[in-house]
This record gives structure tokens, C-alpha cells and sequence, in this order.
């Protein structure tokens, strides 16, 4: 039962990891970035570099969030803004995007499926079991990211900012706020969160490069429900991550992977605003 | 007022010299289209012995694709509808056919068995997506999130199969079609033509009309009271039946069926085929589908990777740079060589007189039956009081206006009269009809007409297309042909006629002048035979002429046709000049009833409505 | 460099294809009150977002303080020391009052030293700073809007319907402040009004808008102002 409560929040932790940086791409620009798997694969692959290299693999992490955030701005800059008043087609533009980096990615480092040494091993006694190390690692350092984005959102004047755009652009923009500024600031930032979290994962699981794109959907599906709230985003994760935990233990697994996306749009069918407030 | 002396008027003629009616335009695109299609055939026949054996092969699965292709570009494309999932109910007739040939074996009954059933399963599969996904106030991206969902969900299912659908290898070697590759070269390649060209005779027929005019305005044709909800569901299963035959020809020529066929990458890839081909050009995304997949099977052997890099790369270029895809990007220069031989000459259409349904009601000056009763309506958004114990009736031959200030309500009272689900409590009734929690598409039908403050068009179709779609509730628009006549009701015809929209008929919307947008909505609306009209500031914008001219019509409609009309105005002198009566809101309730003179000349009305006292003598003169 | 505040030459702007303003020109000195008069739907709205250049013009030019601003975008114009006040959704109903007001300067360097200087105007600034600015009634956040626009000490102000709705105390105060801060930072007001009598106790100048196009201007108080206003905005 213990490690039954364990594997919900490590999972909601993963999956806020994983789905943040698609939230806050949508709360500022208003798209949906279908690369956001790609740019997880891409911190999986950072991963990978930096096993490849006998680095320390605690490296990965900040690598994985630099890449990440600096092939972010460049897509940015070349093929979101030209979209930005085009939304369904930024969500085909950034998922051409995302075929291109799997194609990049088999290119360089093939198709095959690769493993990444882990940072950390073995299990820990919390709370009476033996539990996995890492995800408790991993969600610690997923409620760090909460946290900091939200101190940053709310406790910094470029956040102050960051909202004023996210509630109402124009009016931001008759204030003097250059809110492409801000849209590049973002989408650069959520890159960098969702390769990070790509690097995180990776002693999870292992690196192909079509690793991103079960995360992408179930990403998707919970910022759908969240709208553009990170405590509806964690909420969102707990309660549709611990299903799928629920449904996987008890059920098949098959059942708990389609669990967040089936849920997700019922939820959606019946309440528009998900779990956010209405 | 002008009358015109003729029943009908070809009103393009004294527009430009050289117009077409809809029906001659439409014989000649179906000539161009047969002929096109009798020399793909031609092509088709010769194919098998002209190409070789391995160029067949693939042939055969690019044409199935290309169909596909094709619906979901009349999904997409003319109405707006992105579905990633297309490839889903592929999968459903493949494995129909798949399923039954392993399991009970192939029989001339099993195989038509097969056929039906999986074609039925995708029916209704696509009607089940389409009832989740269009009905009220689900928003637009829930058709792309629930055909993502519907494919993960296939996927998934076909997986977890066990021995019974083979889980992730599929099932292959199951015995089949005894057809040779040359028939089933033919079979596809004609299934490809015959598809093309019915979807050609759907989108330019008026039905086609309806489904771009979704596109363009989908709120308007609610509140003309088209159950577009239906119309998009019953589309999306059309559709899935076409991809499942599609995926049934698959299976039962490649022996081989398996998940992954309906998985999202494939769905997607079918998006990407018809941008890259020209959404809502039907041939683009068909010659796009065969092309394409037919180059990527050569080259993925050669170049397996950098081949599909290359389309990824060119699909990015190509949304960003020319949204309307390639097909239409190569094919202007073409087009507009042609055209300087022969100049695109405009498509007008006929103006008759409809047969009234409604002639009835005795066109009587405040003494007609009760048209529009409210009783006790409320409005709140969370503690805000909007509007307030609502209670007034008013009948046909009334024309009454609802004045006050800017944030009375009277917008928001509109909103709740034509919507069912937006009043918190209280009642409406339309001619004695209580509308209940229902849709506004089900509002209108009980004889409500709604012309919104801004106009409320379809700026990319025509005049004579726009009236058309507003009759479409009435009389409903042919699949296959295209009519010339547009039938109007008096009051629209008169509306028509007196604002020059007449001889506007072939002119797109876009090009109308602001005063002609708001005119043609009106027109639009009255097509609709309301009996009681709700209009929102109908005069803002106009020039003093045009709001003479709405300004007679409206007390036409109401003393000649009996219509009950119930009018937001900010304009004090106009409303003064047409009214039977005032009623003024002020936040959020009724504070005043009457008739004209006693209104206008109240004081409490000259304080709460401009405010100030003394303003009042610059505001209302 | 002359000393208008704003000159607008032959300015020709709308939406899409239709052209709500046809022609305007006409030139605001430092420190003057040009009220734009005229009735809904006259172009008055769209006059101010194309100077703020939320709108492209189509043809025509805008000259701030004798620099040309034709095109620039929105953000750059606070740097020009322009403040524009919209007619609708106005400030963020989810921030807090001191949060708006911060956003009204673009460094929070001064803001201690010029929030006090607007909370000054308007006590209840400094005394409901954390209340989330939605749950301000709709004066108090009309005064809010006020205040946020003078907090960087514009040198041009540009003010779409701020009287709209409001109680006639709070447009008196809002009279005074404005006239306060015409002296006091040299500023000069657009000004966009439908309660004449308000717009004409502020404005130096007036000018009514019909149709997208200037029909009557003048000075306030000239014999015959009055009634030439009175024509064109009579119904």
C-alpha cells in the first residue's frame, strides 16, 4: 500500500516534470508544441552524450537544459512566430519539427534502444519499504522545478510580466511590455524544462528516438485539463497519474497507458475548463 | 421604394456583362472533372503493363491512401474539422478484414460480412467521436484531441489482442482476394478516381457551400438554426466508412494487417499529406497522398532516413511559408496564364420569391398573437448580477427597443433569449414555445432570428451563396447539383433589393462595403423566416442613408409581415422613430415600460442613460 | 523638434479592408487637452489604437514630440513617454492593485517613490494594495487606470472613454487629477469622450469625429464651439 502512495506522487512528479514546460509554452504563446517530445528526446539523448563520455551523470541535467533551451529559441525565432496568429498550424509546423529531430536523432545515433547510466542506484527505506532512490530524487527535484516557477512567476518582475501576458497581451503591450520578448523568453524556457525532463527520465527508462512521443500525448492531454494553472497542473497529475498507476497495479498495464489520455478527454467532454478553475 | 417589374432579375447582368449561373458554372467544372477523371482512368488502365511490377505494388497502397487523403481534405480542408485520426478507422476495415479471414475464413458471404461489418463499426465509431466532440459548447480543438485519443486507444486495443489480432506483429498469410496485381491496381486506382470525383460534385454542390460555410462562421449558421453539430458528425462517419473501405482493400491485398496502421504517426501523416497538397483543393492532397507515399517506398531503401527528414523539412517550410500548401503555390502561375485567355467571370444566381410558411400571422400593428414572452429571467456570472427579474412580452406587429447605458445588460439579454443555457432562471417562450436549455440552433428553429451587433458573415463566399445558406434550414441544398434560384421571403427580398445587395450577388463578402455586411446579415436573418427578430445595434457603422433605409424595412417588417421585433439601440432618435415601444434596462433591470413619448420624455431615463443631467441635451438632441 | 506633443498627418487606418478613419490630421501641443468627440462607431477607438500602433496605418503619419512613430509597435511607445489608457479590459482583473500599478513602470527602481505620488490622487492605492483589482468596483478601477498611466510621468496621454459608466464624484476627481498633472509634468491628453460636458471642462481643443473623419474643430470657449459641437453630435 506504501509503495502503492509512493509510485502515485513519483508518478505525478514525473508527469508534472514532463508537462510543465508544455504549459507554460501555452499559458504565454497560446499553441500547443507538438516538439515537445522532441525536445524531451533531445535531453534523453544529452543523456546519453554524457554516459558516452564517462562524465558525471549528474552533468546531464544542466546540459539537457541548455540544449534544450538553445534549440528552443532558435525554433522560436524561424518557425513559431511566423505562426503565432495561426495556432492549428503551429501545432502541424512544431510536430514536422518533431519528425525531423527523430530523423536527425536516428541519423546520428540509430534507431536501436540505448541505456544511460543512473546517477544513483538502489532503493531507500521510506516509511516502513524498500523504494527506488531515484524516483524519489526525481520528485523532489519535479516539486523544485514546481516551486521555482512559481517563486519565479510570482515573486520576480519578469514573471510579474510573464502573467501580464499570459491574461491579456495587448493590454501588456500598451505598457511597454515587448511581448515577443516574452514569448521567445518562454518557449526557450519550456524547451529547456522538457529536455531536462527528457535527461531525468532517462535512468528510467531507455533512449530511442521516438522516446517523446507517448510523454507528448499524455503531456498534451494534462495541460489540456490544466488550462494554464500550475497547481491545476499538479493536481491534474496526481489524480490522472495515480489512476494510471491504479489502473496498471490493478488492471493491465496496457489499460494504464491509454488511462490519462482516455480520462483526460472525458474530462474535458464534460467540464471545457478541465480542472482549472471555470 | 423600387419595385421591381420582373418576378425574377439576373441581377449580374446589369452588374457585368459576362456572368454564370451556378448551374452552368457547375456543368462545366463536372466536364472538366469527367474529363480529367476518364484520362486517370486511361492512365490507370495502362498502368499495370507500363510500370513496373514493384511501382504496381506500391501504387496499389499510395492510391488507398490517397483517398483517404481526399475525405479528410473535406473534413479539413472545406470544413474545418482537424482529425489526426483518420488513420484509425483505417485500421477498423483492415482488421475487419483481417479478423474475419483468419478466424472464420474467406467465403464469398464472410468477405461481404466483413466488409459491412467493419464499415459499420467505423460508422459509428466516427459518429461516436463526432457526438463527443460536436456537441454544445465543446471547444473546436476537441475533434483533434479526441482522434489523437481514438488512435492511441486503437493502437492499444489492436496490442492487447493476444493471439486473437496477432498484438504488435498483426496478422499476415491469412488466404484472400484471389485478384491479380493488376486488378487490384485497377480497384484502387478507380476507388481513387470515383472518390475525387464525388467529393468534387460534394464541395461544389450547395451542400458544399454548407460545409465552408461551417468553416468560415459556424456560430451564424447555429443561429440560422443548422444542427451543425450533426452535419460534422454525419461527415466524420462518411468519411471513416471511405478510410474503412480503404483499410478493408489494404488488408485484402497486402494478406498483412497491423497496429500501427492506426496509430497517430500515420493520422498525422495524412495531415501532412493534404497541407502539403492544398487544403480544400481535393486534388492536391490526392496527388500529394500518391506521390509522396509512392516516393518514400522507393527511397527507403536507399535513403531511409534523410528521405522522410526531407519531407519533414519541406512540410515545416511549406506551413509556414505558403499556408495554403503546394498544390495551389504551383498551380497559380497556371492558372493565371489561363485566365488571361479567358477572364474567371462571376457567379451570380436567380432571386425568387419563396413560398411563405409563415403568411398567416394578420399583419396587425401591436394586435398580433404573443411572439416572445419572458418571465422572471436572470442572469448571473458568479455573485454579478448581470440581469435581474426579466419579465416583458411582446407581440408580432410590436417592434420593441431595449435602451440604457453601456453595461445594462441588453446585449447579455439578447444572449439569454437565444440561448438556452445562458439564463441562470426564469423562462423564454417563443410563440408559446418555452425554449428550454436547448441550443441556439434549436432556439432559432422555434422562429427566433438574431442579427449580432458586428456583422456576423461569411466573408468568403458570395452573396447569393451567403442568402443560399441562410434558406439551407428550409430548403435543403442538393449534394450533386448546384440550383440557380435562391428563394427569398418577401421582407428578405425587400431588403435585397432596397440596399443594392441585388446587384451585388456575385460579390464576395469580403468586398462589401461595412453597411452592405450589415444589410446582408439582416438579409440572411429574415431568409430564415423568423417571426421574431433580435437585433444588436443593426445601425452601428451605417451612414445616415443606409440607417433610413434599415430604418423603413424594420417598420415594414413589423406593420406589413407581423414580425415582432426586438431592438438594442444606442442611437435615441432612431429608436424613437420606429419604436411601438421602449423598454429601458439599467443594471440589470427593467426600469422602465412604455410607450415611445412617455419614455423619451422621462427624466429618470435622461439621468441613468447619459449619466449626467445635463449631457442629456447634447446626447439626444 | 516642434512643440506638439502628437501631430497626426493625413492618417487613414481601419481593419482589414475597411477603413474606419479616413484622412485625420490635426496636431496636440505640450501641455494642451484635445477632446475627440463623436458617436459610436465613428473611428474614435480606432484613432488611439493607431497611434499606439496596435493598428497599421494605411496611409498617413504619426509624429510624436516631432519623432515619427508610423509603425512602430505598441511597446516601444512608453519609451516615447506615451501612456494609453483603453476603453475596455483596461487592467488585469487577476492581479493584485500593486501588482497593475507595477506594471505601469517598466523597472520597479522608482516605484515606492511614484506610487506614493499617484496614491497621493487616490488613497485607496496605498491602502488596498494586495485586493486582487477585479474586486475593485468599477470606479475604483477606473481610478486605478488613471493612476497606472501617470506612474511613469507621461509626456503624452492618450485616454479612451476613462468617464464611461462612472459615478459623476469620481469624474469630477478624475478631472482634477488630470488638470494637476497637465501643469505638473507638461503632459498633453487625448482625449476620447461621449459626456461632452466632461471632455469640454478639460479640453483646450476639440475635434468631432464622424465617419472616420473630422467634421468640426476649434478651441473650447471660441464663440460658436458649442453649437458646432451640438450639430454634429445632435441626433
Amino acid at each position: 500500500m506504501t509503495s502503492l502512495l509512493l509510485d502515485i506522487v513519483t508518478t505525478a512528479g514525473i508527469l508534472f516534470a514532463v508537462s510543465v514546460g508544455l504549459l507554460i509554452v501555452f499559458g504565454v504563446q497560446k499553441i500547443i508544441n507538438f516538439a515537445h517530445g522532441a525536445f524531451l528526446t533531445i535531453g534523453g539523448y544529452t543523456s546519453l552524450v554524457v554516459t558516452h563520455f564517462h562524465l558525471d551523470p549528474w552533468l546531464a541535467e544542466p546540459l539537457a537544459l541548455i540544449s534544450g533551451a538553445v534549440f528552443g529559441a532558435a525554433v522560436e525565432r524561424i518557425i513559431v512566430r511566423p505562426l503565432y496568429r495561426r495556432p492549428l498550424d503551429a501545432i502541424l509546423a512544431t510536430w514536422g519539427l518533431a519528425i525531423v529531430v527523430v530523423q536527425l536523432i536516428t541519423i546520428g545515433f540509430g534507431r536501436g534502444v540505448q541505456f544511460v547510466q543512473s546517477p544513483v542506484a538502489g532503493a531507500t527505506r521510506v516509511l516502513g519499504t524498500d523504494y527506488s532512490l531515484y524516483r524519489l530524487i526525481f520528485l523532489a527535484i519535479a516539486i523544485a522545478i514546481g516551486i521555482a516557477i512559481a517563486a519565479a512567476l510570482q515573486g520576480t518582475r519578469l514573471g510579474l510580466v510573464a502573467r501580464a501576458v499570459i491574461m491579456n497581451e495587448d493590454l501588456a503591450r500598451g505598457l511597454g511590455i515587448n511581448s515577443d520578448l516574452v514569448r521567445f523568453a518562454t518557449f526557450s524556457v519550456g524547451a529547456g524544462l522538457a529536455s531536462l525532463a527528457g535527461a531525468l527520465l532517462t535512468p528510467l527508462l531507455s533512449v530511442d528516438p521516438i522516446m517523446g512521443v507517448p510523454w507528448l500525448l499524455n503531456a498534451f492531454m494534462l495541460v489540456m485539463v490544466s488550462g494554464t494553472s500550475l497547481v491545476s497542473l499538479a493536481l491534474a497529475c496526481l489524480v490522472l497519474g495515480g489512476a494510471q498507476v491504479v489502473v496498471s497495479s490493478y488492471g493491465s498495464p496496457v489499460l494504464g497507458g491509454l488511462t490519462i489520455v482516455v480520462l483526460a478527454a472525458i474530462v474535458l467532454r464534460v467540464r471545457p475548463a478541465g480542472f482549472a478553475r471555470a | 421604394m423600387p419595385q421591381m417589374p420582373r418576378r425574377e432579375i439576373r441581377a449580374a447582368e446589369e452588374f457585368r456583362g459576362a456572368s454564370r449561373l451556378p448551374s452552368e458554372e457547375f456543368r462545366r467544372e463536372i466536364g472538366r472533372v469527367g474529363m480529367l477523371a476518364v484520362a486517370a482512368l486511361v492512365l490507370i488502365g495502362i498502368g499495370p503493363w507500363a510500370l513496373g511490377q514493384y511501382s504496381v505494388d506500391i501504387l496499389i497502397r499510395s492510391f488507398l491512401y490517397g483517398a483517404i487523403a481526399v475525405t479528410l481534405d473535406i473534413l479539413w480542408g472545406y470544413t474545418g474539422i482537424l482529425s489526426f485520426g483518420q488513420s484509425a478507422f483505417f485500421v477498423i476495415g483492415a482488421y475487419a478484414c483481417g479478423l474475419t479471414f483468419v478466424h472464420i475464413g474467406l467465403t464469398p458471404f464472410t468477405a461481404l460480412g466483413a466488409l459491412v461489418g467493419g464499415v459499420a463499426v467505423a460508422a459509428l465509431v466516427g459518429a461516436l467521436v463526432g457526438w463527443l466532440a460536436f456537441g454544445y459548447g465543446v471547444p473546436a480543438l476537441y475533434i483533434s484531441i479526441a482522434t489523437l485519443v481514438l488512435c492511441v486507444v486503437m493502437v492499444q486495443v489492436l496490442y492487447s489482442g493476444g493471439v486473437y489480432t496477432g498484438s504488435s506483429s498483426g496478422l499476415s498469410g491469412f488466404d484472400t482476394f484471389d485478384v491479380s496485381m493488376a486488378g487490384w491496381f485497377w480497384i484502387a486506382g478507380a476507388a481513387l478516381v470515383l472518390v475525387v470525383a464525388l467529393g468534387w460534385i460534394l464541395v461544389r454542390s450547395d451542400a458544399g457551400r454548407l460545409l465552408v460555410s461551417i468553416r468560415e462562421n459556424e456560430q451564424r449558421c447555429k443561429y440560422f438554426g443548422l444542427a451543425t453539430g450533426r452535419i460534422k458528425m454525419q461527415l466524420l462517419a462518411g468519411s471513416a466508412i471511405v478510410a474503412a473501405l480503404a483499410g478493408y482493400a489494404y488488408a485484402g491485398y497486402t494478406d498483412v494487417v497491423a497496429p500501427d496502421l492506426g496509430g497517430f504517426q500515420f493520422g498525422t501523416e495524412l495531415v501532412i499529406w493534404v497541407a502539403l497538397g492544398g487544403r480544400g483543393t481535393l486534388l492536391g492532397p490526392a496527388c500529394a497522398a500518391v506521390l509522396i507515399d509512392f516516393v518514400s517506398a522507393y527511397l527507403s531503401g536507399s535513403l531511409p532516413f534523410v528521405w522522410q527528414l526531407i519531407v519533414g523539412v519541406v512540410f515545416i517550410a511549406v506551413i509556414v511559408v505558403m499556408p495554403r500548401g503546394l498544390g495551389p503555390a504551383l498551380a497559380s502561375p497556371v492558372r493565371r496564364a489561363w485566365r488571361r485567355k479567358a477572364p474567371a467571370r462571376p457567379v451570380t444566381a436567380r432571386l425568387r420569391p419563396a413560398e411563405e410558411r409563415n403568411a398567416a400571422a394578420e399583419p396587425a400593428f401591436g394586435g398580433g398573437p404573443t411572439a416572445i414572452e419572458i418571465t422572471h429571467l436572470s442572469r448571473r456570472y458568479g455573485s454579478l448580477h448581470v440581469l435581474e427579474d426579466i419579465s416583458f412580452s411582446a407581440r408580432g406587429g410590436e417592434l420593441v427597443s431595449l435602451v440604457g447605458p453601456n453595461g445594462a445588460g441588453k446585449t447579455t439579454l439578447i444572449r439569454c433569449i437565444s440561448d438556452g443555457r445562458e439564463r441562470t432562471s426564469g423562462r423564454v417562450a417563443i410563440e408559446g414555445h418555452g425554449i428550454g436549455r436547448s441550443a441556439p440552433e434549436y432556439c432559432a428553429r422555434l422562429g427566433l432570428g438574431r442579427k449580432f451587433q458586428t456583422p456576423n458573415v461569411f466573408e468568403a463566399l458570395t452573396v447569393a451563396e451567403s442568402l443560399r445558406i441562410a434558406r439551407a434550414r428550409i430548403e435543403r441544398p442538393s449534394f450533386w447539383r448546384c440550383d440557380d434560384a435562391i428563394r427569398l421571403p418577401e421582407a428578405a427580398m425587400q431588403v435585397v433589393r432596397t440596399t443594392g445587395l441585388a446587384e451585388q450577388l456575385a460579390t464576395r463578402v469580403r468586398h462589401l462595403s461595412h453597411g452592405g455586411k450589415q444589410a446582408l446579415e439582416l438579409a440572411m436573418v429574415l431568409a430564415t423566416e423568423p417571426r421574431v427578430l433580435l437585433l444588436d445595434e443593426p445601425t452601428a457603422g451605417l451612414t445616415k442613408p443606409e440607417r433610413t433605409v434599415i430604418g423603413k424595412v424594420l417598420v415594414d417588417l413589423v406593420q406589413r409581415h407581423g414580425l415582432c421585433v426586438l431592438l438594442v439601440e444606442h442611437d435615441l432618435e432612431f429608436v424613437r422613430e420606429i419604436s411601438s415601444r421602449i423598454i429601458v434596462l439599467h443594471q440589470g433591470r427593467i426600469v422602465l415600460d412604455g410607450n415611445v413619448e412617455d419614455v423619451v420624455s422621462s427624466e429618470l431615463v435622461r439621468t441613468i442613460y447619459v449619466g449626467e443631467p445635463q449631457a442629456i441635451g447634447e446626447e439626444a438632441g | 523638434m516642434s512643440g506638439a506633443a502628437l501631430e497626426v498627418e493625413g492618417l487613414t487606418s481601419g481593419y482589414g479592408e475597411a477603413m474606419v478613419l479616413r484622412d485625420v490630421s490635426f496636431s496636440l501641443p505640450a501641455g494642451q487637452v484635445l477632446a475627440i468627440l463623436g458617436k459610436n462607431g465613428m473611428g474614435k477607438s480606432t484613432l488611439l489604437k493607431t497611434v499606439m500602433g496596435f493598428l497599421p496605418a494605411a496611409k498617413g503619419r504619426i509624429r510624436i514630440a516631432g519623432e515619427e512613430t508610423t509603425g512602430l509597435p505598441p511597446h516601444r511607445m512608453t519609451r516615447r513617454k506615451v501612456a494609453y489608457s483603453p476603453q475596455e479590459q483596461a487592467i488585469f482583473q487577476d492581479l493584485t492593485v500593486d501588482e497593475n500599478l507595477r506594471l505601469g513602470l517598466a523597472s520597479d527602481r522608482f516605484y515606492e517613490r511614484e506610487r506614493a505620488r499617484v496614491a497621493a490622487f487616490f488613497p485607496f492605492l496605498a491602502t488596498r494594495r494586495r485586493q486582487r483589482a477585479g474586486t475593485l468596483s468599477g470606479g475604483e478601477q477606473k481610478m486605478l487606470l488613471v493612476a497606472r498611466a501617470l506612474l511613469f510621468r507621461p509626456r503624452l496621454m492618450l485616454v479612451d472613454e476613462i468617464t464611461e459608466g462612472l459615478q459623476p464624484s469620481i469624474t469630477r476627481r478624475v478631472a482634477e487629477v488630470l488638470r494637476e498633472e497637465l501643469v505638473a509634468l507638461g503632459l498633453a491628453i487625448l482625449l476620447i469622450e461621449q459626456n461632452v460636458s466632461f471632455a469640454l471642462s478639460l479640453a483646450d481643443r476639440y475635434a468631432v469625429l464622424a465617419r472616420g473623419e473630422i467634421v468640426a474643430s476649434g478651441k473650447v470657449g471660441e464663440p460658436g464651439a458649442e453649437a458646432a459641437i451640438h450639430e454634429h453630435l445632435a441626433v
